[in-house]
């Protein structure tokens, strides 16, 4: 029941009182009412707006924001109101579906926008009303549409070209000729040799000239016949070759074999093969000539190439039922003036002897081509060809807006996608560059904070940054301490890396020998975790500070052990319960942070971290 | 005389329209035809004659009015808005035909529409009146033709509505001597002198002589 019309209900009950007389049993008792007494006026501020309604027409919709309890969380004492920090013209829609139980999507509003706004009030999105659902659904899609967009596109940037196997890469190569410089040089390769195949289908009619001995003209491709052939054989060669590669490296190849390229690519080769087969039977060679004519077909294997080839075939396929009617109409038309036309000639001794003989005159009159071969000599049959010809500068004419704006249309598209695929780049550009920006913003921050706590010069450093910038580099900074990992930009992480698969052999040595079986006693029935973590701290190395395993971070006891009194304190701090779920004791080994070759300083440095590479208990 | 008139006035309009079909002012836009949908907005008395004639308080007559006015800003119902209101109640029958009958019932001036102030008497009568009125009421809405006398196929057809309401989907199913059956209890119950008629004073008089019914009169009434 639309909620809209519960204004209607106590009608619609006092209306029952119509079936009382009729009734054969006794009605059932009546729900108890409650008390109307508070019907009170809610205000909503909505960032300054204030909008006015009845709790009741809120409260007709119990199960969104707006109609629960939840709306106590944004109650505001002072003024008495209830105040959200959203944005007020799309609120005016939500506040309106409560008062007509139609939910409207406004045209000029951003989809995601408005998505994200009825996923605040607890709307569903499906209840939009039939006014404006397809407007909804249209932006909707070409919204999911763009997304996908850039998902799709982004890891086929992000790939790293060791993880694709060979036939992956292969048919990568073959669907993104710019991808590499192989598949591009493949890519015009193939091209020049369809238009080569394409030329020599042409020039091979051309008359060439008489050879001595012969009267009559011979066609090049008589007089030339060896040459042809080779050229021919050459074609089908790269066709052949270029055709099984794809076939190899398609992902699912019944779809490739069922795709309309790889059609155009068998037809515009079989003939040869057949060819090739059937040159000794001599009377099916008629057949063989007209086999030929497929050759003709090469000049679609273009369409690869050319993507106005490709949007133009997918036009037509699109506007196949405006075709379908253009057709259908031009011959009903045909029909009718072609019986008229002869019925009207007839008896004259003119060319139009029968019905199907009129349809030429017909078709050639109504495209306004007019040959001249058939003419029409009574004065009635005149009248009705000029009917026929000006009816069918009509009857075309119709369709062809529609083909033309579906055109138009896909056209539009694809200079769309590639202009948001231009447009990517740079997007993807600006984000990294704020990302990477903010980063080093921080480890600007850090070098600064360094400095200055050697030269006091703090007052000089902290007036650059505004107040929430301090907060935010506070923020990491606890986030650092937290991990005991520290932020690094990207040249170290990569050096690091390199050094990690040379410190890890050393590190699990040395916390094999030295691990202490106290500290892992009241673990050892649960999880005993070992914690390798080479990598940041090796890039803490680098940078010539050294590591701090300071805090142990327990969330149960009040006070933190530094890392002094950790190995003194040990005992203290192991019977914790480890029962509870906030804490799981692991064990850290601290591995050697040399800058150098970690055998070297091994044995220098060992001593030094004997006590840390024995146990760090860190509660994570 | 008057055909040859016709002919004469048919084939000046034929002129009119091949002059037009040659000159290519054949439509021509008819404006007039928009205006004649202008909307009908009616207002109701104020809120104390209403206050006076009704059994309404004011903030009843208040609440009453705005929900009236969200569903029909126009301040009439039509039978059709009508029907689909009510129709939003019972989704899973047909509630048309009986909508038809409430229509009339309500439409007491019986203009075509159902203003507020049709709209909030039937409601003072159904929900505050006495227990006469509201059987006067009931009475009225089975007589379709407000003549007086309810007949058989009157209430046939007052049944029939009731029962399409229900919808297919019923337990025990719903067979088509149903309402005919009911209507036969109706008439052996109410009509005491089985003319087959039921008169108003024999309906009162039957009905308040039932307890049931008595009992199911009271009812709604604290609704709103």
């Amino acid at each position: 029941m639309a909620a809209g019309v519960a204004a209607w209900l106590p009608f619609a009950r006092a209306a029952a009182i119509g079936w009382m007389p009729v009734a054969s049993s006794p009605m059932p008792v009546p729900p108890k009412d409650k008390p109307r007494g508070r019907n009170g006026i809610i205000v909503i501020n909505v960032s300054g707006t204030k909008f006015q309604t009845w709790q009741d027409t809120l409260e007709r919709y119990p199960d969104t924001l707006l109609g629960s309890s939840e709306r106590d969380f944004f109650f505001h004492e002072e003024s008495n109101e209830y105040f959200f920090d959203r944005d007020p013209d799309i609120f005016r829609h939500i506040l309106n579906f409560y008062r007509t139980g139609k939910l409207h999507y406004p045209r000029q509003e951003c989809i995601s926008a408005y998505d994200e706004e009825l996923a605040f009030f607890g709307i569903i999105p499906e209840i939009i009303g039939d006014c404006c659902y397809e407007d909804y659904k249209d932006r909707r899609r070409e919204n999911q549409e763009r997304m996908q967009d850039d998902e799709e596109t982004d890891p086929a940037n992000e790939l790293i070209t060791a993880d694709m196997s060979f036939r992956e890469s292969m048919w990568r190569a073959f669907e993104n000729p710019h991808t590499s410089t192989m598949a591009l040089v493949f890519y015009y390769v193939t091209g020049f040799f369809i238009a080569v195949s394409v030329m020599a289908n042409v020039v091979e009619t051309v008359p060439c000239g008489a050879v001595p001995n012969r009267v009559k003209m011979m066609s090049c491709g008589e007089r030339y016949e060896l040459a042809f052939f080779c050229l021919d054989t050459a074609c089908v060669m790269i066709f052949t070759v270029e055709y099984l590669l794809r076939l190899l490296a398609a992902p699912s190849r019944y779809k490739f074999v069922k795709s309309v390229m790889s059609i155009i690519d068998v037809v515009a080769i079989m003939p040869y093969y057949i060819g090739l087969v059937m040159t000794d039977n001599e009377d099916v060679s008629g057949a063989f000539v007209t086999l030929r004519v497929f050759r003709v077909f090469r000049i679609f294997k273009f369409s690869r190439h050319s993507a106005g080839l490709r949007i133009l075939g997918y036009t037509l396929k699109s506007c196949a039922s405006e075709l379908g009617f253009l057709l259908f109409s031009l011959t009903m038309a045909i029909i009718i003036f072609a019986t008229v036309m002869f019925y009207a000639e007839k008896g004259s001794g003119s060319k139009f002897t029968s019905i199907p003989a009129a349809f030429w005159y017909t078709i050639v009159t109504m495209t306004t081509l007019g040959y001249g071969d058939m003419v029409p000599k009574t004065i009635m049959g005149k009248i009705f060809g000029s009917i026929c010809s000006l009816s069918g500068v009509l009857v075309i004419a119709l369709p062809v807006p529609v083909i033309v704006s579906n055109f138009s249309r896909i056209y539009h598209q694809s200079q769309r996608a590639e202009k948001r695929r231009a447009q990517k780049k740079t997007r993807l550009a600006r984000i990294h560059a704020v990302k990477s920006g903010g980063a080093n913003a921080y480890l600007q921050y850090k070098q600064n904070q360094l400095s200055s706590e050697f030269m006091h010069q703090r007052a000089l450093v902290c007036k650059t940054n505004p107040i929430f910038e301090v907060q935010h580099h506070h923020i990491l900074h606890c986030l650092e301490k937290t991990t005991n990992h520290e932020f690094v930009d990207e040249k170290t992480y990569e050096a690091s890396c390199r050094e990690v698969t040379l410190v890890k052999q050393v590190s699990r040595s040395s916390s094999i020998s030295s691990s202490s079986p106290h500290g892992l006693s009241c673990c050892a029935r649960k999880k005993r975790k070992t914690f390798n973590v080479p990598n940041s701290n090796m890039s803490v190395g680098l940078q010539g500070s050294i590591q701090e395993l300071s805090t142990i971070q327990i969330r149960e006891r009040p006070l933190t052990n530094s890392r002094s009194s950790l190995n003194a304190k040990f005992e203290e701090t192991v019977p914790l319960n480890c029962d509870q779920p906030y804490i799981t004791a692991a064990v850290i080994s601290m591995p050697t942070p040399p800058v150098t070759t970690p055998e070297g300083d091994e044995s220098a440095s060992s001593p030094d971290y004997s006590q840390a590479n024995i146990v760090r208990v860190s509660a994570l | 005389m008057s055909c040859r008139k016709r002919c004469k006035r048919e084939i000046f309009k034929f002129a009119q329209y091949l002059f037009r079909l040659v000159t290519g002012t054949l439509s021509t836009d008819s404006v007039e035809d928009e205006l004649e949908l202008s909307t009908v907005r009616h207002r109701p008395e104020g809120l104390e004659q209403l206050e006076a004639r009704t059994r309404f308080s004011r903030k009843e007559l208040q609440i009453l009015y705005r929900g009236f006015k969200n569903e029909c800003p126009s301040g009439v119902v039509n039978e059709d808005t009508f029907k689909d209101i009510y129709a939003q109640f019972f989704p899973q029958g047909d509630a048309s035909t009986y909508a038809h009958f409430l229509f009339n019932a309500f439409d007491t001036d019986h203009n075509g529409s159902v203003s507020f102030v049709d709209f909030v008497m039937g409601l003072s009568i159904l929900l505050r009146g006495t227990v006469q009125e509201k059987l006067n009421w009931a009475f009225n809405l089975y007589d379709i033709n407000k003549d007086g006398y309810i007949t058989k196929e009157e209430m046939l057809d007052i049944m029939k509505a009731i029962y399409d309401m229900m919808g297919k989907c019923t337990y025990p199913v719903l067979k088509e001597e149903t309402p005919r059956q009911h209507v036969e209890v109706f008439f052996q119950k109410m009509d005491k002198n089985k003319d087959g008629v039921v008169t108003i004073d024999e309906f009162i008089d039957c009905c308040q002589n039932d307890e049931n019914i008595m009992r199911s009169m009271h009812l709604f009434e604290n609704v709103l």
